[in-house]
């Protein structure tokens, strides 16, 4: 330990009473921002992985195909300026993915893809003995869809072997089931484009938590939703799953220039909603940073008052060969010290609030389904809470060091020994 | 008697030359030394003394490595230390000069012995363990060995300055200079921390410069340097 470190360590020792408030605000302040971070992130990842293992980390959708202008059409040339600025030129869609097999072989040769479903997609009406209403049907290829997807974790009843075993099975959305009325083994009868209807035996419920889609979708076998939409060899859109869900956005932009087809992340089709979640982590941190900031303001307050206090002994240590940088590091070292001790005991803290936390029973449905208060555990969080604390707690300490470190011996000598 | 400087090849452990210094800025401006020279030897006691405002403390904070002269030389032994930076002034501070004040100074937040230890630290190259036999080493030299490990706040003034005098000598200062060392002691303190002081200089060939108002302590002194209005203008040995 330097010689100025260890005069620090006593001066702290000294004035424990004093330094005692700052050191709590800081404990604090790093313990809530640990755990505001760790719920805020907590509800976001969940988020993120409801709608992921929902419907894919890319989807590849409508083939397209570019279109031209002439030089006389300035209104369309400055609309295309438009549509560049955002990364895309001037498209013509065209509905469903061509030639979908071939696609699906090419993207599950890049490393990151672990696995594709082809989806059917359309809307019918459904009918139950108690009422009508509106299905967004997916006609999926069973296997593909259980690799792609977190479907096997969503269903809340029946089996998934049902539905396979049964040639017109039909997995529902629980808000839909209820509105319906209808439970696993009820039958219900879906109209599409030809006003015959045809009848589907309710093998299987499923809860996303996501209210948009378990209120309106079901699944069904694939050739079964190509007839009853009369869509035959029609694939709307291809599932793509991720190794590593965060690379969404550059594999999205390059299957678009590989496959000629739209290709959106995760996070282009959530981008509202994930704003939503980050504008409330941000301001969640800048409001618990406030207390780590009162801290700070503490202690410069307490470390003035030192140098005032010890401004013979200052004067002494010069006398005795100390620098000004030993002067600095003797009020500066107070600082690191309250800022570590506070930091290591607000780590913990804020460990242990998460924690309990974490065990507090709340039922949220809407964005997706929980029971418990979810958190996320990331070293990130620690980390920023105590760079916020050693920045707030040095900030607040340089002043007073700075002018210790100043201070002319003789001055003070002078004014004391005559 | 002429001021003697070191233009031999016996070099004094402490000399100056020519040290002027003003205080106070335009028309508080105050010319306070005036071409004062000086030197101390080793195992030499010098006394400095003069009335109130004639420039003692103002050259003890020079010699002192605290301030720095407007003109003149100044040398710890064979080095003229004027244009050093301020952290090799600090060194030399640290490793050359041990300061004793009327007011002692001690931190009061540590021990006799810490108090002791504190240069030490700063000059580095020993143990906890070395310091702090080395410290009390001292303190017992000074009587207040079975006190080391008390507070400075629960010793008397006496022998709080006791503790600055172990600390003056905590590095083996070639030079020791001292501001009214005696000057808030009663008399027997006084006479008993001056005792103390002389026999050290005497004994382990140190250097000490003080400056006072006590004519007994002065003239129990080997030079009596007598300023007036920054100059010295009475050199006298009294050894």
């Amino acid at each position: 330990m330097s010689p100025a470190s260890h005069i620090a360590l006593r001066f702290t020792v000294s004035r424990k009473r004093s330094l005692a408030l700052s050191l709590v605000g800081v404990i604090f302040g790093v313990a809530f921002f640990i755990l505001t971070q760790a719920q805020t992130q907590g509800f976001e990842r969940y988020f993120i992985q409801t709608i992921i293992g929902t419907s894919g980390a890319v989807i590849i959708s409508d083939r397209f195909q570019s279109r031209y202008t002439s030089f006389s059409d300035a209104g369309a040339r400055a609309a295309e300026d438009v549509m560049r600025s955002r990364g895309q030129g001037r498209r013509k869609y065209y509905e469903g993915i061509t030639n979908a097999a071939e696609i699906m072989r090419v993207a599950r040769q890049f490393s990151n893809v672990s696995a594709c479903a082809p989806v059917v997609q359309g809307t019918v009406g459904i009918r139950s003995n108690f009422t009508s209403e509106v299905l967004s049907v997916q006609g999926v290829d069973l296997d593909a869809q259980l690799a792609a997807t977190a479907l096997r974790s969503q269903i809340i009843a029946g089996r998934i072997e049902d539905y396979r075993a049964s040639r017109a099975g039909v997995m529902l959305g629980s808000l839909l089931a209820d509105k319906l009325q209808v439970g696993v083994g009820d039958t219900v009868q879906m109209t599409g484009p030809d006003p015959k209807p045809r009848t589907f035996t309710v093998t299987a419920i499923f809860r996303t938590g996501n209210n948009i889609i378990d209120e309106r979708r079901g699944y069904i076998e694939q050739r079964a939703a190509q007839g009853l939409l009369k869509k035959p060899g029609l694939v709307s859109v291809i599932i793509v799953k991720l190794r590593d869900p965060d690379r969404a956005p550059e594999i999205a932009a390059h299957f678009e220039r590989l496959f000629g087809h739209r290709a959106r992340s995760w996070q282009e089709r959530e981008r509202g909603n994930l704003q939503i979640f980050s504008t409330l982590r941000l301001s969640a941190g800048i409001t618990v940073s406030l207390i780590i900031l009162l801290a700070g303001f503490l202690i410069f307050n307490t470390l003035t008052m030192a140098v005032m206090e010890k401004i013979r002994e200052i004067a002494i240590l010069r006398s005795m060969g100390y620098r000004r940088l030993d002067i600095s590091v003797i009020f500066l070292g107070q600082g690191i010290l309250v800022a570590t001790i506070g930091s290591v005991l607000g780590a913990a803290a804020g460990a242990l609030l998460t924690y309990l936390v974490s065990l507090i029973p709340i039922k949220v449905t809407g964005f997706f389904y929980t029971d418990r208060f979810l958190v996320a555990w990331s070293w990130q969080h620690y980390l920023t809470a105590a760079a916020i604390a050693f920045i707030a707690v040095l900030g607040a300490s340089f002043l007073p060091a700075r002018r210790a470190a100043n201070l002319a011996p003789v001055a003070t000598l002078r004014g004391s020994g005559q | 008697m002429r001021a003697r400087v070191p233009m031999d090849d016996t070099a004094s452990s402490l000399a100056c030359h020519g040290l002027e210094k003003y205080l106070g800025e335009d028309e508080s401006r105050v010319h306070v030394l005036r071409g004062v020279s000086l030197a101390v030897n080793p195992g030499e006691v010098h006394a400095v003394v003069g009335p109130s405002g004639c420039g003692k403390s103002s050259l003890l904070y020079i010699l002192g490595l605290l301030d720095r002269p407007d003109a003149g030389t100044l040398w710890i032994g064979r080095e003229e230390i004027a244009t050093l930076s301020d952290d090799l002034l600090s060194a030399r501070r640290n490793e050359e000069l041990g300061f004793i004040f009327q007011f002692h100074f001690l931190l009061q937040d540590f021990t006799a012995i810490e108090n002791v230890v504190i240069p030490m630290r700063r000059l580095g190259g020993s143990t906890d363990d070395e310091m702090r036999e080395r410290a009390a080493g001292l303190l017992d030299a000074v009587g207040l060995g079975d006190k080391a490990d008390r507070s400075s706040r629960a010793l008397s003034g006496g022998e709080q300055q006791r503790v600055a005098i172990a600390r003056a000598l905590a590095n083996d200062p070639a030079v020791i200079l001292a501001d009214e060392p005696t000057g808030n002691l009663d008399t027997a303190n006084s006479a008993r921390v001056f005792a103390l002081l002389k026999d050290l200089v005497h004994r382990e060939r140190k250097a000490l410069l003080l400056v006072t108002h006590n004519p007994a302590i002065a003239q129990a002194c080997d030079w009596i340097h007598t300023m007036r209005d920054g100059l010295i203008v009475d050199s006298a040995w009294h050894g």
